[in-house]
């Protein structure tokens, strides 16, 4: 077969045809050859094959009007074909094109033959978001077998001497909480795991069983630390074994890899790393466990798991992990006297890659303690330490102005509601967006109670704090074309400025009006359909683009730190794939559309 | 002049006239690029064991005609050639006798201009059969890739050493790459070296 042809196997719609569709495909198609500048088409001209981009670019205008992009692995003129009409644009080469050419024929026979690669032509938005993660399965697959064993899922081993009588050995294991006993012999180790305990309780007398060595399974299978973890799970199902001993190259023992462990990372290595955060007893633990995160985003990224279910998991090791760290830093006199709240996007849950840290205490009336800064500091260099960069408006534990007692806070509500500045409703709205992780968190929930209370049902204040939706730019211009950003980020698009920040806080100001409880954003426009405030249409189909925003975000992101760049909040509107391009399109119009309902709502047009 | 008497006297000693026209002196507007895979790279000792090949008309290339024939092996196939094409004895079952190969292949490139990488070697070993079964060499015009290449880059690296290397001439001419190694694989990515060059008045 033509290695070519091979490649597109991975591509919807390709990935749906079978073996025979390309054979057919192999005898039909010519490589064609076109130097830049080429016009494919012209308008009113009709397709008489499908397109299907090996290499370079094509864009399509309407009288000058950049309309759209294609880019290797992109097909067009599939829709004209079936539709048997003429284009409307002009499609000129940008980027000297080498393409397959299928003649219509054989494409209207692949179409009629496959129905799930016709319906790809036609498909909706959301249906294509699908196909795009099923690919993205088809991709990965390679990348979560290519995990090696390291010393972080392993268990610590109980290495006792083969000599040790057996009641004693199993005291310490008890004290060491393990589930096997590693058998240090003169030559080599042996285990001990409940299979042999089951022998040794049903023997002992008969057949005189005293020391480890009399009841050992030996030699113990074992690998080396760096072994693949698919190929360890193959030896474990094949030797039926469910402990198995990681040596280091020195043939020493690292710990003890259990089945099931090995299991659950296959399936989700959020489960391993909850455990190892609820494990941890020194702050060490707690940094490992939390490096291990990013792993796991872009494990379950490539697995296709929608961006809204890792931000979840995401935040919720994330809640884990600032409890731990705020019993293991905080003294323990302050544990009821102040609470410790995750504001902005770690306060809706939304964070998955750390882009920034936002937290604060509330202390209770009356409690200052001496050693507040040096404390503070402490908890902002560990968060340092595993990888939080700071927050860019300073809203910080170690800043006096997000650390202070609860009525302190009630008077900045105050005065943010007198002065009306920009500021001050940016700082309203970073604290709306708060939950309490430790402590008391009856404190949160009572300053949390006076800011609703005082702003819910005010209209003219809601609008005020409503009114910096009108801030920035939408990311789509007049004519559905892209408006990207100047030089250092030509071809991007600030995703944040451009339409998620719109819709965050749109739907915030709608929360706030209407006193909502959650503070995801999700969340947030479910409860305002259930209220009847907005119908179910428009609530999915913001859930949906929020949804687009994000994964789109997130698939830049990982790739700029995969690369070592620092992640922003730019997607390259060039490097993604033509389909992602039309689903961002979508996505963006919705939040304009949104945008213009809150406009309307908020009577922002009054206010200046 | 002197191409011209080569060329009668290789006409003379055609033995088969079923083969006649590849004398043909009409010449067409297409170009066949093709690739041998073989046992080794002595062309007197060595046999074929594929052939792959495609035709290039203007800008397209042609790969709904493509030839792709795997030959009949008298002796197993070497082990270190196994590792080069990945062509194991078990792919040869669909293999056909080498007469038949070199005539198919006849066929297929008619009087057309020949192209290829290193086409001296491939166009060696075809003759190699073409003389003992009919008498003659290959009459056809031929065009060496790595020779196109050389010259549109010498002009930048005048006295320069070119590495004419074939993956260097795919990375250096922005090609995609293709992972599989076979006759007609090869033949397809010399074709689009050849069409690329073609366009190409001076390389960077």
């Amino acid at each position: 077969m033509i290695a070519l042809l091979e490649t597109l196997k991975g591509y919807p719609p390709f990935s749906f045809l079978e073996d025979a569709a390309f054979a057919l495909i192999e005898r039909n198609a010519q490589i064609a050859y076109y130097p830049n500048h080429t016009v494919l088409i012209e308008p009113t001209f009709l397709f008489d094959k499908l397109f299907v981009i090996i290499k370079g670019m094509v864009e399509v205008n309407n009288d000058d009007e950049l309309i759209d992009v294609y880019r290797t692995h992109d097909a067009f003129g599939g829709i004209e074909l079936l539709k048997n009409q003429a284009s409307l644009y002009q499609y000129k080469v940008t980027e000297e094109l080498i393409c397959y050419e299928i003649n219509k024929e054989v494409f209207l026979k692949l179409c009629e033959a496959n129905k799930a690669f016709k319906d790809y032509f036609f498909s909706s938005i959301v249906e294509r978001l699908e196909m795009l993660k099923e690919k993205r399965e088809y991709a990965a697959m390679s990348d979560l077998m290519m995990a090696r064993v390291d010393k972080s899922i392993l268990h610590n081993a109980c290495v006792l001497a083969s000599d040790m009588p057996i009641i004693d050995s199993l005291k310490k294991m008890e004290e060491c909480n393990a589930t096997s006993v590693i058998v240090k012999n003169p030559q080599g180790y042996g285990i001990v795991t409940d299979a042999d305990l089951r022998y040794y309780i049903l023997y002992q007398q008969s057949q005189e069983l005293h020391r480890l060595s009399d009841i050992q399974s030996y030699p113990v299978i074992s690998i080396e630390e760096g072994e693949l973890l698919f190929n360890i799970l193959l030896l474990m199902t094949e030797r039926t074994i469910k402990h198995l001993p990681v040596l280091d190259k020195a043939g020493e023992v690292l710990g003890v890899l259990e089945l099931i462990d090995l299991l659950s990372f296959f399936s989700n290595q959020s489960h391993l790393i909850s455990a190892q955060m609820e494990k941890a007893s020194t702050l060490e633990a707690v940094t490992d466990a939390a490096k291990r995160v990013e792993i796991m985003i872009s494990a379950l990224h490539a697995k296709g798991v929608k961006s809204r279910y890792i931000a979840k998991l995401v935040s919720e090791i994330n809640k884990k992990m600032y409890l731990r760290l705020f019993e293991m830093i905080f003294p323990k006199s302050w544990h009821e006297k102040c609470t410790l709240i995750l504001l902005g996007s770690e306060g809706r849950g939304e964070q998955i890659l750390r882009t920034d840290q936002d937290n604060a205490l509330i202390f209770e009336e009356g409690f200052l303690p001496d050693n507040i800064e040096e404390i503070t500091q402490t908890f902002i260099l560990t968060l340092d330490s595993i990888g939080f960069p700071r927050c860019s408006g300073n809203v910080m534990v170690i800043n006096p102005q997000w650390r202070k007692s609860i009525d302190g806070y009630k008077n900045d509500i105050d005065s943010w509601i007198e002065g009306q500045t920009h500021e001050g409703f940016i700082n309203m709205a970073i604290l709306f967006d708060s939950v309490a992780i430790a402590g008391e968190k009856n404190l949160h929930t009572q300053l949390r109670g006076y800011l609703i209370e005082k702003m819910s049902g005010y209209q003219s204040v809601l609008t005020h704090f409503a009114k910096p939706i009108e801030h920035f730019e939408s990311a789509l211009g007049l004519f559905s074309q892209f408006v990207t950003g100047a030089k250092e980020h030509q071809n991007e698009i600030d995703i944040k400025k451009g339409a998620l920040f719109a819709l965050v806080h749109g739907v915030r100001a709608l929360a706030l009006e209407h006193a909502i409880e959650p503070t995801n954003t999700i969340l947030r426009i479910k409860a305002l359909n259930n209220i009847g405030f907005m119908n179910k249409e428009d609530a999915s189909e913001l859930i949906e683009a929020f949804e687009v925003i994000n994964t789109l975000r997130l698939h830049s992101q990982l790739e700029k730190s995969a690369k070592g760049k620092k992640i922003d909040n730019y997607i390259s509107i060039v490097e993604i794939g033509k389909l992602e391009r039309d689903l961002l399109k979508e996505a963006i119009k919705s939040v304009h559309s949104f945008k213009k309902m809150i406009s309307y709502h908020f009577h922002l047009s009054m206010v200046g | 002049m002197f191409e011209s008497l080569k060329r009668k006297w290789n006409r003379k000693h055609l033995s088969d006239e079923r083969f006649a026209f590849l004398f043909d002196e009409i010449p067409g507007d297409e170009v066949v690029v093709f690739d041998c895979e073989t046992t080794g790279l002595d062309p007197q000792k060595d046999h074929i064991v594929s052939i792959g090949a495609v035709k290039i008309k203007g800008d397209k290339i042609l790969t709904d005609q493509a030839l792709h024939i795997f030959v009949q092996q008298k002796k197993g196939i070497a082990h270190e050639s196994i590792k080069i094409h990945q062509i194991r004895n078990c792919d040869l079952h669909d293999a056909v006798a080498i007469e038949e190969a070199i005539e198919s292949f006849l066929h297929f490139i008619g009087n057309r201009i020949l192209a290829g990488y290193y086409l001296e070697f491939d166009v060696a070993m075809i003759n190699k059969y073409t003389k003992k079964m009919f008498g003659i060499t290959l009459p056809n015009k031929q065009e060496e890739v790595s020779a196109l290449y050389y010259d549109k880059k010498i002009s930048t690296i005048p006295q320069g050493n070119i590495d004419l290397r074939f993956d260097t001439i795919v990375a250096n001419l922005a090609l995609p790459r293709l992972k599989a190694h076979d006759a007609l694989n090869d033949a397809i990515m010399t074709a689009m070296m050849y069409l690329k060059l073609k366009h190409t008045i001076k390389l960077k």
